[in-house]
């Protein structure tokens, strides 16, 4: 029979199976594809979801307001890290955000002097140092030389830690953004720092964002450098030259101990920590994306 | 490309991005030539809303900061908290960071006062000239352990180990839990035929300092092949960090057994075994905490100027023989009068107040006439060469 189709035929019948062979292959990849991307995603639910289930036990609105507590007094809280990790990571923005903008900037406009080398290189060096030697560094150049740990101590450590994440995604975000884009403000007449400011910046703000983001929620859960530094208080305090709570220091403080009690509020800080950053990650995508409308709706 | 006006346009710029994109809710305005760290110190508060009223406004007090030895920590913590109340002007903030660090943030005077468990070395003492040693409370450790009889029950019994058993149980001569010497010693428990697995600490620590030393005094072999430091080379066995890393790993292994403070195998109800003391009496420290009591007493009289001794391996009767004084550090010769003053205040309300925090919390607290000598050398404490 098969003699007797026609040559067009053959070829149809030969194309409609191939054509088979490929959607089931396709499924199958598509399948895999699938299950990597849930194996990907189960971590992230898992410790989520063991989180949540160790430490909800612990909240309460005290655990919010109130200060810590010794063993064997009920009740107590970490507004003292809450605040105190704002701060820490507040000194570290400051720090870090102008710094690391402006020679993102300066990488983009001038990749190949020896400075912009320079730069680049020495970020991704810095990217890959431990943190607890930025701990170090900073007790060194802060602690030692006033005689006394400080607020201002651990955010310089975090300052340090956050700087090539900043500095390296705006910069890949600037490179972005179409040349045309830039061509054109000037061809207009447009000073650089005009087209910087106004072109540059708005046209990669939502990558920018994301990239300052990324930096906030790496350097808001350092436990290590804040060891020698911001040092840990269970007192309230706002002042930046004392030793001051972070989040992750009082996590390692209560996790370390031998009560019950301490341990279930280290799973509860970790929880506020995780809430703190996620929350204030989608925070960020909203304003980056409300940023994004903004610009092409113009 | 970049003219100078340019750079500086641009650092305006990040600085006023810094406003937006840090603190999103505040929205510091304008003025962005202001100290960006300033801007931030008065933005921080407004992200947590719902603070008046918040407890211990700590403006206005004298900020004592300390640091040191992880064992005294949950008392610590207890007796700067209550203290807080006693004496609202001045707030003690404790950080456990261990006894090294302790020793090293007090000599290098980032700190005003220090704490550790072990005793200052010579080369110690001499970096950090003037420094005095007080001590605080002692506290006792025992040999947490788990095992599974042979009808597959865990043994909960306490456990009795003789005089040089358990040195020769870390030196890795004793390797079975029916060897005679342990069988003897429990003839209520029917110990199986199962290896023992040592568990010791692998962070350098104050316990391991006075566990080690207890080993050395009891043990002449073990002093000449290990010897008594913070850390030290261990013969044999797993090593965990911190007590919690010990005692998780003796707790998921069957037939291990390793050293942790008192306080911690009470709070964790783990079964323990204790030494049987010089005398050849077995003092169960977990009942009776008096044993540790007891055997400062036995070296009381020799605590000489330095308010430091190793309470190990007592002789007394009832005294229990792995114990040790844990201290607070401080210089003789303050150079800040005030904080000199509270200190000493403070250290006068934990010896005679404090020492019911202490006993609540499986410490035990100073027995009269150490507590007499303490007392001796705080007023002697002084300031820029004046008494306090």
């Amino acid at each position: 029979m098969e003699s007797a189709l026609s040559p067009v035929r053959a070829a149809q019948h030969r194309a409609r199976s191939n054509y088979r062979t490929r959607q089931i292959v396709n499924r199958v990849m598509l399948a895999l594809c699938g299950l990597a991307a849930l194996i990907a995603v189960i971590p992230l639910v898992w410790i989520l979801g063991y989180v949540v289930q160790r430490g909800v036990g612990a909240l309460s609105l005290d655990f919010f307001t109130q200060l810590p507590t010794p063993v064997g007094v009920p009740g107590g809280g970490i507004l003292n890290a809450i605040v105190g990790s704002a701060i820490v990571v507040g000194i570290a923005c400051a720090i870090s955000i102008p710094v690391s903008l402006t020679a993102a900037f300066y990488v983009y406009a001038r990749p190949n002097t020896l400075l912009g080398t320079l730069i680049r290189f020495s970020t991704d060096v810095l990217s890959g140092v431990p943190s607890i030697i930025m701990g170090i560094f900073a007790y060194t150049v802060f602690v030692l030389t006033q005689g006394h740990f400080s607020a201002l101590s651990g955010g310089f450590a975090l300052a340090i830690i956050m700087t090539p994440i900043v500095l390296r995604t705006t910069e890949e975000m600037l490179k972005l953004v179409p040349k045309t884009l830039r061509d054109g403000s000037l061809a207009l007449g447009a000073a650089d720092w005009r087209t910087a400011l106004n072109v540059l910046l708005p046209a990669a703000m939502s990558g920018v964002i994301t990239g300052i983001m990324l930096g906030i929620a790496r350097v808001a859960g350092e436990a290590a450098p804040m060891l020698f530094t911001a040092f840990g208080n269970p007192f309230f305090s706002t002042a930046l030259d004392q030793p001051i709570a972070t989040l992750p220091h009082q996590i390692y403080v209560y996790a370390i101990s031998p009560y019950r009690d301490w341990q279930d509020k280290a799973w509860a800080t970790a929880l506020v920590l995780i809430a703190l950053v996620m929350g204030l990650e989608i925070i960020a995508r909203g304003v980056a994306s409300w940023q994004e409308r903004k610009l092409r709706g113009r | 490309m970049f003219k100078s006006s340019g750079l500086i346009a641009l650092l305006m710029m990040a600085f006023a991005l810094f406003a937006a994109a840090c603190a999103p809710t505040a929205a510091p305005t304008s003025a962005p030539v202001v100290q960006t760290v300033v801007v931030k110190e008065t933005a921080a508060p407004q992200v947590i809303t719902a603070t008046p009223g918040a407890p211990a406004p700590a403006s206005g007090s004298l900020a004592m900061n300390g640091a040191g030895a992880t064992f005294p920590f949950p008392l610590y913590s207890k007796w700067f908290y209550d203290y807080a109340f006693v004496d609202p002007t001045v707030k003690f903030n404790y950080q456990s960071i261990g006894s090294g660090g302790g020793i090293a943030q007090i000599t290098a005077k980032t700190v005003d006062f220090g704490a550790s468990d072990a005793i200052l070395n010579d080369e110690q003492l001499a970096k950090a000239a003037g420094i005095q040693m007080f001590p605080t409370v002692a506290g006792a450790e025992v040999l947490a352990y788990n095992l599974l009889g042979e009808d597959g029950k865990p043994i909960t019994a306490l456990l009795k180990l003789p005089y040089t058993a358990t040195a020769d149980i870390f030196l890795g001569k004793i390797t079975k839990w029916n060897d005679p010497i342990l069988q003897q010693a429990n003839p209520d428990i029917k110990l199986p035929a199962k290896d023992i697995i040592v568990v010791h600490r692998s962070d350098g620590s104050g316990t391991t300092y006075i566990f080690t030393d207890y080993l050395s005094k009891v043990s002449p072999e073990w002093k000449e092949k290990v010897g008594n430091a913070t850390s030290v080379k261990w013969p044999t066995g797993l090593g965990g960090k911190g007590n919690e890393g010990v005692s998780g790993l003796v707790s998921q292994n069957d037939g291990a057994i390793g050293y942790v403070e008192l306080a911690y195998a009470l709070t964790n109800k783990l079964p323990y075994g204790i030494p049987q003391n010089k005398a050849g009496e077995y003092v169960d420290v977990g009942k009776t905490p008096e044993g540790v009591q007891q055997a400062m007493s036995d070296f009381g009289a020799n605590l000489g100027d330095k308010l430091a001794i190793s309470i190990v391996d007592a002789p007394g009767k009832n005294s229990y023989p792995i114990a040790g004084y844990t201290y607070l550090l401080n210089y003789m010769n303050q150079e800040d009068c005030t904080k000199g003053k509270k200190f000493v205040e403070f250290f006068k309300w934990a010896l005679t107040e404090g020492t019911k925090d202490a006993t609540d919390l499986k410490y035990v607290p100073l027995p009269d006439d150490v507590k007499q000598q303490v007392l001796g050398k705080l007023d002697k404490m002084t300031c820029k060469g004046n008494p306090l």
